[in-house]
């Protein structure tokens, strides 16, 4: 096959790919960065996203847009739930908060193979079709997601910039105690930032639904990535995310291409380490104070 | 007295550490009351105490008549008690306006929001010139300044102020100073002066407090503590 040919599917895949690492990415960074907490049930929030994107999309042919809804919903409750209920009592002790996070993921994980099984679940794409641009044709489910994505990234991006709850957020997470003396609630700051983190991860499971299958494990490599593109892109910055995000994504597409998934992921991990030699706080970051 | 601040002998610790033992204090409606003393005497503590960042063991403060001893720091700020921490601690990463605008976090009204920051700008029209600029990129001046402002914008009765002229140039401790005296007499807000430098302290000070190793140990006019030998060879280097 043309290798000019391979070149824009590569590239596109690399966006489709990037746009859910930055997703994950940056609801990780919220609440890594408003509560000092490592959420390492993060994965199992896409996961839950997906299966609910499968069971009412799929099989209950609900329209797509209040599938997300419905992700975002049944994700939202959850994820101030289990803030409440696991990571609450343990606020002052981070070590122990994780630890609870990974227990939470267990949980998740194990849940969901008790009540759906382990067989991945393929899922039909939301738009069908080809898009031609100039000599390259793309797939249009994989430019939803890209268009899809960005929205949600847009939307969380002008609420934290724009409104009062999320200047709040970003309050608290440059100063937490002087925040409190601005009045901001901390206590009810954090299932909020909580949920909205984990929201981000479902909205990603969602759209990637159709791209990969869904099963109960599909949260682990996206968790994974997130992790490693939130130290890329520079811990709790968005804009870092998203770049980190696209980057990881670009490199893991075209290194699959060109070189094979093996290589590629070795790749993946070398040019960070060497982008972090170069900058350790990341790509956007900032000195920890 | 049902206007104004009172502390009735207060204790404080962290965890097993003693930080105040039975500090009273008053502030009236509209006064301006130094507390002086050096590092560790429990300068800071008083402030964190009255807005419950550190609530005492034992003890009560009191605000305009409601006991406000273990009341979250966002219920004293809307009751009209606001700080201006020490350290300034202003949010870097957020231009200078929105550090202001989350000063008014428990306002609703945006109308009255805009009129105070308008005020804001006018005590410090430096603040308006950067009003884009992210706060971490201030000078140390300009910081003091963008703390006070957002400990203003919530509109309080009572301004705690927490090392205002700390690491200052002599210059600009004396703008800050009459700075704070406009605010005093044009606001009507009563205010709180902490300071190491008391000279500065005792002189924009109605009355004053000297606080050593966690007690009050002396209280009186400005002038008096300012005549008094201790307080000179203790605190003014003479």
């Amino acid at each position: 096959m043309d290798i000019l040919a391979l070149l824009p599917q590569a590239g596109l895949n690399g966006l489709v790919i990037g746009a859910m690492y930055a997703l994950m990415a940056i609801g990780f960074s919220l609440v890594f960065g408003t509560m000092r907490i490592v959420n390492f049930a993060h994965g199992e929030f896409y996961m839950i996203g997906s299966f609910v994107a499968f069971f009412t999309y799929a099989q209950w042919e609900v329209p797509f847009a209040l599938t997300i809804l419905i992700a975002i919903a049944v994700v939202g409750v959850a994820g101030a739930a289990i803030e409440w209920v696991v990571v609450r009592p343990l606020r002052t002790d981070e070590l122990s908060s994780m630890i609870a996070t990974l227990g939470v993921s267990v949980v998740l994980q194990n849940g969901a193979l008790m009540f759906f099984g382990a067989s991945p679940r393929p899922m039909p794409d939301v738009v069908s079709g080809l898009v031609h641009l100039g000599p390259a044709i793309f797939s249009a489910s994989r430019i939803f997601v890209i268009v899809a994505a960005t929205v949600v990234i847009g939307a969380f991006w002008l609420f934290m910039q724009k409104s009062r709850t999320g200047r709040a957020m970003r309050a608290v997470a440059q100063d937490q105690e002087a925040a409190l003396l601005q009045g901001v609630d901390v206590e009810r700051i954090f299932p909020f930032a909580f949920a909205i983190g984990v929201v981000l991860a479902a909205v990603a499971g969602v759209l990637m639904a159709p791209v990969f299958s869904v099963s109960p494990f599909v949260g682990a490599t996206p968790m994974l990535k997130a992790f490693i593109v939130v130290i890329l892109g520079g811990l709790g910055s968005i804009p870092g995310a998203v770049l980190g995000g696209l980057l990881i994504g670009m490199i893991e597409s075209f290194g699959a291409t060109f070189l094979g998934g093996v290589t590629a992921d070795m790749l993946q991990l070398g040019v960070v380490i060497a982008i972090l030699l170069v900058r350790p706080a990341g790509l956007m970051g900032r000195k920890e104070a | 007295m049902t206007g104004g601040l009172t502390i009735d002998r207060i204790d404080v610790s962290y965890g097993p550490r003693s930080a105040l033992r039975g500090v009273s204090l008053e502030v009236a409606e509209r006064e301006i009351v130094a507390l002086i003393g050096s590092n560790g005497a429990g300068k800071t503590t008083t402030l964190r105490a009255i807005m419950g960042l550190t609530p005492p063991d034992r003890g009560t403060i009191r605000f305009e008549g409601t006991d406000i001893t273990r009341l979250a720091p966002p219920a004293v700020v809307k009751l009209g008690i606001t700080l201006s921490p020490e350290g300034r601690r202003v949010f870097p990463q957020m231009s200078v306006e929105e550090n202001l605008q989350l000063g008014a976090y428990l306002k609703t009204d945006t109308v009255e929001i805009a009129h105070t920051m308008k005020r804001v700008y006018a005590y410090f029209p430096r603040l308006l010139e950067r009003r884009g600029q992210m706060a971490g990129s201030l000078s140390g001046g300009e910081q003091q300044m963008l703390a006070i402002g957002r400990a203003l914008m919530a509109k309080p009765r009572l301004l705690l102020l927490d090392e205002p002229s700390l690491g200052l140039a002599p210059i600009r401790v004396q703008e800050i100073g009459q700075i704070i005296r406009e605010i005093n007499a044009e606001e009507g807000i009563s205010i709180v002066l902490v300071e190491q430098n008391a000279n500065m302290a005792l002189r924009l000070c109605q009355r004053a407090y000297v606080i050593e190793s966690g007690a009050i140990a002396l209280s009186g006019t400005g002038a008096e503590l300012a005549a008094s030998e201790h307080v000179r060879r203790a605190y003014l280097g003479g």
